[in-house]
């Protein structure tokens, strides 16, 4: 068990994707990022607006192109496999929660028709499995999906990005519309979820007390470069670069 | 036919039509309405065009080569989607490819049909037949494209969230785009949809005033009328269909990724 806790599931190798600027000239957004990922770890990806934590969790899943470098998936490359099989591996939440209409079963099923399966029940192992890691009660099920709190949409959008039990869970601010206790218990959820299910969790985020809080490892991002990674709590303590000092320092002000 | 009903307008009668365009323009000009310049044109325009185009068709009737009514009706084609194309102003990419291709297959597959099996007549390029029949599947269908493209590309944008979402529930881009196929599907055939269940309530078709005006029997107007119904209908679906079918690609990579995918702060 310790042996797959510790060898590298997803790989970055030397990441460069760009995009197109003003007077459609090619805007670097990732450049040269390097970086492994493992079973059961917490990654927080922070930086300042536009240093390209987005584009870069958008680049692991394939829904954006690199220009150079390639990404490894348990040693082979994403290229390798067709992206929506690639996608029920490399699971997504965007920032904003996207509920189908419907009910929270509806939505759950959605990634079972997309692979052409029967529609699972609402007793269905398949189902009660990530409802229950996104602790949600079973009587959500029946409920209309839009008419949910900010805070139980993104459990329902949790609970379904597991549905195809993937081995990465990629989050683009998934916390960014809501309160601050309902972010701690959410954040407290992805923890658990990833520690259980041995997934490799990346999440960008703007929120410093909910990277402190549940992150194990952290990468700072700027301008599209990785400046700084290593532990939460090492990074947090003792920052080498002057870049993610003053980040931490700004952004903590900001806070009182 | 029995063309002993048919009266002949002469340019006498033209004249007394057009003292009614006068009396308008003196109305206009009594009330102080300040339209009088507008209408004068308007009919002007319309007496040069609709002469323009009689001398065109008659000439066009006399045609008996295939190969150049053929060519006419791809000009008429060409230019009604250039109009289409210049309302439109967010276009999918490769919209000329698209509805070109789309509108080819559709209108031309059921004007041949129609002209062929339902009218039946010969030789099957008789340009008093087919000129008409073709503009008016033509003209018709390339309203139901136009839907189909408009709601296409709008759809496409604004509910570029909603596809991010289902690509990255492994759905493939069909899959993510099959709830705004059918939204467009639907929009583009409502006009189509309405004229027929309207037809004979609310207005008499066009073609089939001008057949009874011309003096063939109301029963003899009425199957005409529910012939080209069907004819147009077929056409716009299939044409919608087509566009629809290639347009959704067009926004989506090789990789069932988005190629314009919805701005990130």
């Amino acid at each position: 068990m310790s042996s797959t806790a510790s060898s590298p599931l997803l790989q970055l190798e030397q990441l460069t994707a760009v995009r197109p600027g003003p007077q459609n000239r090619p805007l670097t957004v990732v450049e040269s990022i390097s970086c492994t990922f493992r079973h059961g770890e917490l990654t927080a990806l922070i930086g300042p607006s536009g240093s390209g934590k987005s584009s870069l969790i958008r680049l692991i899943n394939r829904l954006e192109e690199p220009l150079q470098g390639r990404i490894m998936l348990e040693g082979s490359d994403i290229k390798e496999m067709p992206p929506p099989l690639l996608r029920q591996r490399i699971g997504m939440m965007l920032q904003k929660a996207y509920l189908f209409d419907g009910s929270v079963l509806d939505n759950l099923q959605m990634p079972f028709s997309y692979r052409k399966r029967p529609l699972p029940g609402p007793d269905d192992p398949d189902i009660t499995r990530c409802l229950a890691l996104a602790r949600l009660t079973p009587d959500y099920l029946q409920r209309d999906a839009r008419t949910l709190s900010g805070g139980e949409q993104q459990r329902v959008n949790l609970a379904r990005a597991l549905v195809s039990k993937p081995q990465v869970l990629l989050l683009d601010e998934p916390t960014s519309a809501l309160d601050r206790p309902t972010t701690d218990s959410l954040g407290q959820t992805l923890k658990e979820v990833c520690h259980s299910e041995k997934l490799a969790v990346i999440i960008v985020t703007h929120d410093l007390r909910l990277t402190r809080r549940i992150s194990d490892h952290l990468l700072y991002l700027e301008q599209g470069r990785l400046v700084e990674s290593g532990s939460t709590a090492e990074l947090f303590a003792q920052p080498k670069s002057e870049g993610l000092r003053r980040f931490l320092v700004e952004l903590d002000d900001e806070k009182h | 036919m029995s063309d002993n009903t048919l009266i002949h307008l002469d340019l006498l009668r033209l004249v007394y039509a057009y003292a009614l365009i006068l009396l308008s323009i003196s109305l206009a000009r009594f009330r102080q309405i300040g339209q009088e310049r507008q209408i004068l044109w308007a009919s002007l325009r319309m007496v040069v065009q609709l002469l323009a185009v009689g001398y065109l068709l008659q000439l066009v009737f006399t045609l008996r080569s295939p190969l150049l009514i053929i060519m006419i009706l791809l000009t008429m084609t060409g230019f009604s989607l250039q109009i289409a194309g210049s309302r439109i102003k967010q276009k999918m990419p490769g919209f000329y490819r698209i509805m070109g291709s789309s509108i080819l297959i559709g209108c031309g597959g059921v004007t041949f049909y129609f002209c062929l099996l339902v009218v039946g007549y010969t030789p099957w390029y008789d340009p008093r037949y087919l000129i008409p029949l073709a503009g008016m599947i033509i003209g018709n269908s390339m309203n139901s494209a136009s839907l189909a493209a408009e709601r296409l590309a709008a759809e496409m944008r604004e509910r570029s969230d909603e596809l991010e979402t289902a690509l990255c529930l492994g759905a493939n881009a069909r899959q993510a785009s099959e709830p705004i196929l059918r939204t467009a599907y639907k929009t583009a055939l409502i006009p189509t949809i309405n004229s027929m269940a309207a037809t004979g309530i609310v207005a008499l078709p066009g073609m089939m005033t001008g057949q009874i005006l011309s003096g063939t029997s109301p029963m003899l107007a009425v199957r005409y009328q529910i012939a080209i119904l069907c004819a147009i209908t077929a056409s716009a679906a299939i044409t919608a269909f087509l566009i629809l079918l290639q347009g959704y690609r067009s926004y989506f990579t090789a990789a069932d990724q988005l190629r314009h995918p919805p701005s990130s702060p």
